[in-house]
């Protein structure tokens, strides 16, 4: 047997590697069949999981996907949603998004927010680690083995701190983060677009709540992003808000009573107007049935049109309009320069939407695939490139942002310009101001503005050990550089000695190694919980497919092959290993199963012989008339 | 093609960090093939393997990149022990600046200014042009107060004179573009008759004034912009 299995390039065989949509809304995760790239389904076909995460602290239990979206409605203290707007931020960038959201946030969150559930306090890269870790198990249990792993996906304009955010979500959960890739350019991959020598491909991404659209230029197999622009809060439950309101007036109109402050009336609602959303994708009206209870009237029946749909959500779809312009601008390009042009998010399924984007760009955009999964069938295409070291594709990326270090005044000197290529660099000299100076601090930013209120802080460090010499002697050589995923790592060196200095970086926002140390430690108790819960669910599953077999069995073949004795003895066996699949303890299950197998031993052993002469019989038929 | 430009490039007077040949190739070395850091002193131009010239050829610069990306990008150095990633890293770094700098002429020529020893020349008018922004300074002091005001037909006045300096001072622009260019050829043709740091010298002097001016006029012409 070969202990280690080598590829051709000599890299050891390191398991499955898998491509993450990390969403606002949902989540999915894809990997590279033989027959190209496909999302990973559940056991009902469904592939999204919506990035929610519930817990409860008096019984310690975490929920992860639709079964925390169930709890959202009923206990919506206890579910985190929408995590994303909060990656690499301090509570102070997102005052608007918070008054958003009915979370409570803990003390302290100034640099890292911390939603505060119970006594314990979670971070946004712990919230979206358990949606990966999510995504991982599902890959995991799909594979049969453990996948490790992963190239994920960030808006094209996420900056340095949110795609530090989002890589240490993927080591919390476990994951190798082989590459963070920008969704635009994922999606333009899941259409082989890479495949064309030149094309400038428009990416029109409409989620569940947030607009991003981004101009992308490939050249011979190499992609750039020209320019990205959107609304952060514009998105598909937008419209579904405006459809609520619009059947809240209107039972409001007929009974005097507003029903949005019952839960259970709000819900049904919803889920309402969202089926009669997707319906107007396929026809031209659709009919609103709600039951809202006696106290709000009974109920509630309308017929929508396609053309009424159209112009309760026509704003909506107008203001993506501009953005879209906005990053042509940047881009300098005229609409019919763009050879490409994508559609990404569910929300662009809806016919206004495609006639919309059709106008502006005088091109009939790309809906063959499905749009929920486009970015995750993206990633999941990179990552195999990433894995097997193709050279036939080539993501170049650039950085949303400019980057800047402070100068005398608060004034920002650039000193890398936003759009540039990744990996990127820059040098500055730095000296002292006064005599026998040992330190300089040196404060990194990122952003547009010219000054450093309106930028971003990224990093303040000092350049310690700086011999003492008379002020403006000292050189020290400061190396900013930006990798290939958009993330900052700085070094110093002394011209005159050539001496290495150590900088130590810390973030203004984000976390620690430290911090993320102890969250790794932290999160081995949920990693127990899921250990429970996996072991539960493949005794389930295994446990469904003795149970029809041997009821099949007992149906069909037993008669005359065993006595009433043994059948009974089955049955009983049967019984009983049902009422333990119905709670949950995997290990009596899994007791069960092997009594239900022990009972049905000899029934089986018989059916095998039975079947082995029928075999055999007919083999000799086959033989003779060859003969 | 970018092939044959890797191996006509200068020697590299670096020994290959890891099979210790002694002048391995730029970026690769010729015996193991494994990727060099970048060799110390490397400036944009050498290490595309180009000479200092300012008239080059943006389409072939450009397939020059994308061939050197496919040689040095991170993603294929995934395995790679830890000095050849650092390699990969430090040479796409350099590659991609230097590209960012030469394919466009302006960048290029103030690169070449810094590398021949210029510090970068403050913003300055061109002399033909004093009155000229004493005026469009004053319209601009117009404009402000008379949108404050909410006087509309001085506004208009204001904003139409302003439209048609735009115009001129575009005009302007193209002209010191053009006596760039100029430049630019005298400079490449000099350079191919082993010039004297005295010939450069009034060359690269008329090359930084004239990037001043046209600073200069660039921010007038967005203060306008702005403004309108």
């Amino acid at each position: 047997m070969p202990v280690i299995e080598l590829s051709m390039s000599g890299r050891p065989k390191s398991g499955r590697v898998v491509g993450i949509d990390l969403g606002t809304t949902n989540s999915l995760v894809a990997y590279m069949s033989d027959n190209g790239a496909e999302v990973i389904r559940d056991a009902s076909g469904n592939g999204l999981v919506p990035s929610i995460v519930y817990y409860d602290h008096e019984q310690d239990r975490l929920l992860v996907g639709e079964e925390a979206r169930d709890r959202l409605i009923t206990e919506p203290r206890k579910a985190i949603y929408s995590v994303k707007r909060f990656m690499g931020k301090g509570s102070a960038d997102v005052q608007e998004d918070l008054s958003l959201v009915p979370f409570q946030i803990a003390p302290g969150s100034e640099q890292v927010i911390g939603f505060q559930m119970g006594d314990r306090v979670f971070t946004p890269p712990e919230i979206s680690a358990f949606i990966l870790r999510d995504l991982k198990r599902r890959a995991s249990q799909f594979f049969g083995e453990e996948v490790s792993q992963a190239v994920i996906t960030v808006p094209a304009y996420f900056n340095d701190a949110q795609r530090q955010a989002t890589k240490d979500a993927g080591h919390l959960a476990g994951l190798e983060v082989l590459r963070i890739v920008n969704e635009p350019t994922a999606a333009s991959l899941a259409y082989g677009i890479d495949k064309r020598d030149e094309a400038i491909v428009a990416v029109y991404d409409l989620g569940g709540g947030t607009f991003d659209i981004s101009i992308l230029k490939l050249k011979e197999g190499i992609f750039e992003v020209l320019s990205t622009n959107g609304d952060t809060h514009l998105g598909g439950d937008d419209l579904d808000n405006e459809l609520i309101t619009l059947v809240l007036d209107e039972i409001e109109r007929s009974t005097g009573r507003r029903p949005d402050h019952d839960p259970g009336a709000f819900q049904a609602i919803r889920k309402a107007v969202i089926r009669a959303k997707h319906e107007l994708s396929e026809s031209q009206s659709t009919t609103i049935e709600i039951d809202l209870g006696a106290q709000h009237g009974g109920q509630y029946q309308r017929e929508l049109t396609l053309v009424e749909f159209d112009r309760v959500v026509g704003n909506l779809v107008e203001r993506t309009l501009g953005p879209c312009k906005k990053a042509l601008k940047d881009a300098d390009l005229d609409p019919e320069q763009i050879d490409e042009v994508i559609m990404v998010g569910g929300s662009t399924r809806i016919p206004l939407v495609r006639r919309k984007v059709k106008e502006l760009f005088k091109r009939e955009p790309h809906v063959e695939l499905n749009p929920d999964e486009v970015v995750a069938i993206g990633a999941a295409i990179q990552a195999d490139v990433l894995a097997g070291g193709r050279r036939d594709l080539l993501l170049l990326d650039v950085t949303p942002l400019s980057l800047g270090i402070e100068t005398m005044g608060g004034v920002i000197a650039k000193i890398i310009n936003r759009n540039s290529t990744i990996p990127a660099s820059a040098s500055e000299m730095f000296t002292t101001w006064v005599d026998n100076q040992t330190g300089i601090d040196v404060h990194v930013v990122q952003g547009e503005r010219e000054m450093v209120s309106d930028c971003r802080s990224l990093a303040k460090f000092t350049l310690k050990g700086i011999p003492p010499q008379p002020a403006g002697l000292p050189r020290i050589e400061v190396r900013f550089l930006i990798d290939a995923n958009g993330i900052l790592t700085v070094s110093a060196r002394d011209q005159r000695t050539g001496q290495e200095h150590s900088i130590e970086v810390k973030p203004s926002y984000g976390l620690t190694d430290e911090q993320i140390e102890k969250m790794l430690i932290d999160s081995f108790e949920f990693a127990e919980e899921d250990v429970r819960r996996r072991q539960l669910v493949e005794a389930r599953n295994e446990a469904e497919t003795v149970m029809r077999a041997a009821a099949k069995a007992l149906e069909e073949r037993a008669q005359g092959l065993i006595d009433e004795g043994e059948r009974t003895a089955i049955r009983q066996a049967l019984d009983d290993l049902r009422q333990a699949v119905a709670g949950d303890d995997y290990q009596l299950i899994r007791e069960r199963i092997k009594a239900l197998d022990d009972a049905s031993q000899h029934l089986a052993e018989i059916i095998m012989d039975g079947a082995l002469v029928a075999a055999l019989k007919d083999r000799k038929a086959s033989e003779v008339a060859e003969g | 093609m970018a092939e044959a430009a890797i191996n006509t490039g200068r020697a590299s007077q670096s020994e290959c960090l890891y099979c210790r040949t002694q002048s391995a190739g730029p970026h690769f070395c010729s015996e193991c093939g494994k990727i060099q850091p970048v060799v110390a002193g490397s400036d944009y131009f050498s290490f595309f393997h180009l000479p200092r010239r300012l008239c080059i050829d943006e389409s072939e610069l450009e397939k020059s990149f994308y061939a050197l990306s496919r040689q040095f990008h991170p993603d294929y150095f995934m395995s790679a022990s830890a000095e050849e990633r650092q390699a990969s890293i430090e040479c796409s770094s350099m590659l991609n600046d230097a590209y960012r700098t030469l394919r466009n002429p302006v960048a290029r020529a103030k690169y070449l200014l810094t590398l021949e020893g210029y510090k970068e020349a403050e913003k300055k008018a061109p002399p033909d042009l004093l009155e000229e922004v004493f005026e469009l300074n004053m319209q601009i002091e117009e404009l402000r107060a008379a949108k404050k005001t909410g006087d509309e037909d001085e506004a208009a006045e204001a904003r139409s004179s302003l439209e048609e300096a735009l115009i001129d001072l575009h005009k302007k622009l193209q002209g010191i573009d053009e006596r760039l260019f100029a430049l630019f050829e005298d400079w490449d043709s000099i350079l191919g008759r082993d010039a004297t740091a005295d010939g450069k010298k009034p060359l690269l002097d008329r090359m930084s004034e004239l990037l001043s001016h046209r600073s200069y006029i660039r921010n007038l012409v967005r203060d306008i912009k702005e403004e309108l």
